[in-house]
């Protein structure tokens, strides 16, 4: 029964990663802004949400805290720092790193080097009975049906509304769309603010099973950027996909192959890379 | 000869008489520290052969530098192996590596970047969790002094003109390499793939043929560095330090041969001196990556005026490229 279990343990990993992938990756769509401090947002949005919680003893402000708290980060670094550095990829992609080192080293100085855990929910402690016998943490489980719920509406959001048809139709022409009388600096601000939200509540969700470490910043960017490596940068379909794929390799990864665990993740993105150079669902960018 | 040449060869003659004689007049903290400078300097070379030459930006090159050391490091402590042989398996292992995330050119753009940062963090991962091979986060140490025949370094003195001709050689290799109808080609390239390809060039072996004499170059400064650092663990390997070589090319002037290695003195003064008398260093080199990329993206040589490489537009680092 150790397969489902793992199996399990993958999915929710997957559910994780893809609150913080699916972000990334519609904002790079829409705005080609590569932020490599998403890293940074999920272990600040964790630390932020632990403080709250210690305050209020509320596992959900704390949820809300640490989305709303990198809304505002997000806000102020895209604003006078990201912007300036349009149409620069390796600008930008350094710009952020360094963002990660000042959030990284401030947070290290706040919060200290020793992980930190954020303590679960009073309705998601202990564990379930699942068919077969098998007990599964309570948990995991809810973080799988919260990453379903997300996914869900996001698609609903993107595919079936008029807002997501407007952001659909940017990432593909934003000259176009502008041309059509839509403020896309507004809905540019806005898909921002969602994507930080998510990364800032991801880092939540997940210290409360990973705890918030110093390095969680590097170790989970590094995983959310194979999801839309696989999956296909910009790609909504694409970040489910492959959160699902990597959450999945890497929990048979740990727990086949240990020693192995990062190159069994990354081994099948190159062989991909091969044959799909834009991954799974993207295009050329 | 006119007196922009003069100066040149004034600035080459005291540089040359400064590298000589640095050792004897400098004390080990110096000494140390322009041997880390020349050993990064030239990783940043390699990189910058990617970056100002064919216009792409890698973000991985730590792994080549990581897997030459730690090569050359397990060779010499564990299997006793004379100096030649380690250190040529040691850039051999990057040549390997780089025979392998070349395919990474297949790739175009922010692609490029993203995949090889991961690629580079394979390397990482490898030598963090695969502990019985690598020492884990213990490293390999006890590396000793490089010795050729009856020829023996003795100390770090020593040491330092054997870092400092190998750097001197193989920058003066890079010099030629760009200078020549290859380095041309990579530059056309950089300005238009789909023009270059029309001309009848083979853009994507041009690419290839470039990422592996960088992953070489790469692998020559892990050698260098194994024996300078006499120990390798998996910081190494990581991200931060393929981020700071890139930062190095760009701080110092990317496409030039002087910019990395002045990008190296920057990065390094911050690394060493910054670190030992502020705890928030850091937050320090954060700020540094964020002003140069707002304020300085051609660099310091940008700033004196140089153009890179004579005759070539500036590479498109820092300047918005056209969609």
């Amino acid at each position: 029964m150790n397969w489902v279990v793992q199996t399990l343990n993958g999915i929710s990993m997957g559910a994780l990663l893809f609150l913080l992938a699916s972000g990334f990756t519609i904002t790079f769509g829409l705005a080609r802004v590569v932020n490599l401090a998403h890293g940074a947002f999920y272990l600040l949005g964790g630390y932020m949400g632990l403080t709250i919680l210690w305050v209020t003893k509320s596992f959900w402000l704390a949820l809300l805290a640490g989305g709303l708290s990198i809304v505002v980060l997000n806000y102020f670094c895209e604003r006078y720092l990201i912007r300036r550095t349009q149409g620069n990829e390796l600008g930008q992609v350094l710009l952020t790193v360094g963002i990660v080192y000042v959030i990284a080293d401030i947070a290290l100085v706040i919060w200290g080097g020793n992980p930190l855990r954020i303590a679960q929910p009073e309705i998601a402690r202990g564990s379930i009975d699942l068919p077969f016998g098998i007990v599964y943490p309570r948990y995991r489980f809810l973080l799988i049906l919260f990453g379903i719920i997300i996914g869900a509406g996001q698609w609903l959001l993107y595919r079936k509304t008029q807002l997501g048809a407007i952001v659909r139709a940017g990432v593909d022409n934003r000259e176009t769309v502008g041309a059509m009388g839509i403020n896309i600096d507004r809905l540019l601000a806005m898909v921002f603010a969602f994507a930080a939200f998510l990364a800032g509540m991801s880092g939540v969700a997940g210290g409360a099973f990973l705890t918030v470490y110093p390095g969680a910043e590097w170790d989970i960017l590094v995983l959310a950027l194979v999801v839309v490596i696989v999956g296909g940068l910009g790609s909504l379909e694409g970040a489910m996909v492959g959160s699902l794929i990597v959450g999945l390799v890497d929990a048979y990864g740990r727990w086949l192959l240990p020693e192995f665990s990062y190159f069994v993740v990354f081994g099948p993105m190159a062989v991909l890379l091969l044959f799909r150079p834009t991954g799974l669902f993207g295009r050329e960018v | 000869m006119n007196s922009l040449k003069m100066r040149k060869l004034a600035f080459f003659l005291v540089l040359t008489i400064f590298a000589l004689i640095a050792p004897q007049i400098l004390d080990t903290f110096w000494v140390t520290l322009i041997m880390q400078i020349l050993v990064f300097g030239l990783l940043a070379l390699a990189v910058d052969l990617l970056i100002g030459h064919v216009g792409i930006f890698p973000l991985g090159h730590a792994a080549f530098f990581a897997v030459a050391a730690y090569t050359t490091a397990i060779l010499e402590a564990r299997h006793a192996q004379p100096t030649i042989i380690a250190a040529f398996a040691g850039v051999a292992s990057a040549l390997i590596l780089a025979l392998v995330f070349g395919l990474a050119v297949r790739t175009k753009g922010v692609y490029f970047i993203l995949v090889t940062m991961a690629m580079g963090h394979i390397v990482w991962g490898v030598a963090t969790r695969w502990s019985s091979f690598t020492g884990g986060d213990n490293g390999v140490g006890n590396i000793p002094l490089p010795k050729i025949g009856s020829l023996a370094v003795s100390g770090y003195r020593d040491y330092y003109y054997v870092v400092l001709i190998v750097v001197v050689i193989f920058t003066l290799a890079y010099r030629v390499i760009v200078r020549s109808p290859f380095g041309t080609t990579l530059r056309g390239i950089r300005e238009s793939e789909s023009r270059m390809r029309s001309l009848g060039y083979h853009v994507a072996a041009h690419k290839y043929a470039a990422f592996l004499l960088s992953g070489g170059f790469a692998g020559v400064a892990g050698v260098l560095y194994i024996y300078l650092n006499r120990f390798v663990s998996p910081p190494t390997a990581a991200f931060h330090l393929s981020a700071e070589v890139s930062l190095m090319t760009i701080v110092g002037g990317s496409g030039t041969i002087l910019g990395p290695f002045l990008g190296s003195i920057v990065i390094l003064i911050i690394r060493n001196y910054v670190s030992a008398h502020i705890m928030q260093w850091a937050t320090v080199m954060g700020v540094v990556f964020i002003l140069t990329v707002l304020y300085a993206p051609r660099g310091l040589m940008g700033l004196i005026g140089r153009r890179p490489s004579p005759g070539i537009p500036p590479p498109p680092t820092g300047v918005p490229k056209k969609q």
